[in-house]
């Protein structure tokens, strides 16, 4: 059973820049190559996993996120119960997973989710990340796996200045330090 | 430093990527059949020319997926860049 115990649990907000860590968030972990799990997928959720590189598909209650030709990343618009989070990935498990056409991951305490939020987001971003945002921030669902501080992250542009940004739980501490160090400068 | 064009995700900086050696090595079917000298052959010995070469890649901070690349060592000029499974566009 997860339990979420998050690892920052905070907001700070600086000049033009706002980070707050979301949660308790679902998020999914998606992998098939078959026809079928398209299928099912998109069933289940009302949503296809977008096969287009660097895109995400969604609706008012998820997000599919692409992150390599057979792996997508799931997560929830809303805030959600434990109860939910459970619900949803036994839903998934049952007709994807065991009859073996892909597989569903729960990977909601693997992941830490950051909202991003203000004019200065992708120059604080920008200071240590070797991703070009040129096309990237006018690109509304955009998404980027890339390094910023040397840590790997998932990037997710929800809209103008404003973006999720997905660490691994270990690595959140740090990237959560580095933000706050490095917005201080703008 | 210099840009990679990832087949899946497009053009990246090299610092997401890690090098994986030598492309189109073979392995022997039947390993168990071969002397030490051949299998340490296999294993080990890479060329390690100054060039136009044939290596495999990994974007290990993006898709994480692997694929093959024709690169100039001498001064990192990519030439081609293809997936796995497919020919090398250039000799």
């Amino acid at each position: 059973m997860l339990n979420y115990n998050s690892p920052i649990n905070d907001q700070k907000e600086y000049s033009e820049i706002r980070i707050t860590e979301v949660e308790p968030i679902i998020k999914l972990n998606l992998r098939g190559k078959k026809r079928d799990f398209m299928t099912k997928i998109g069933k289940e959720l009302s949503i296809i996993p977008p096969s287009d590189p660097n895109t995400s598909s969604g609706n008012e209650k998820f997000n599919i996120l692409w992150l390599s030709p057979d792996e997508w990343i799931l997560y929830s618009n809303d805030k959600s119960d434990l109860n939910n989070t459970n619900f949803l990935e036994e839903k998934l498990f049952n007709e994807v997973s065991k009859s073996k056409i892909g597989s569903i991951t729960n990977v909601s305490d693997h992941w830490t989710m950051l909202n991003i939020k203000g004019k200065n987001t992708f120059d604080l971003l920008s200071t240590g990340c070797p991703f070009n945002f040129n096309d990237f921030k006018n690109t509304k669902g955009a998404v980027a796996q890339t390094l910023v501080n040397h840590i790997d992250v998932i990037i997710h542009n929800k809209d103008l200045n404003n973006l999720n940004l997905f660490v691994r739980r270990s690595f959140a501490n740090h990237l959560w330090s580095w933000l706050n160090d490095s917005s201080r400068f703008f | 430093m210099f840009l990679i064009n990832c087949p899946y995700c497009g053009e990246r900086d090299q610092s997401e990527f890690s090098a994986g050696g030598e492309a189109h090595i073979i392995r022997p079917k039947q390993p168990t059949e071969l002397s030490d000298d051949q299998w340490a052959e296999f294993l080990f010995m890479r060329k390690n020319i100054k060039g136009v070469q044939l290596e495999r890649w990994n974007h290990a901070h993006g898709c994480r997926k692997w694929f093959n690349m024709v690169r100039d060592t001498s001064n990192d000029k990519i030439h081609a860049v293809y997936k796995m499974g497919e020919k090398p566009p250039i000799k």
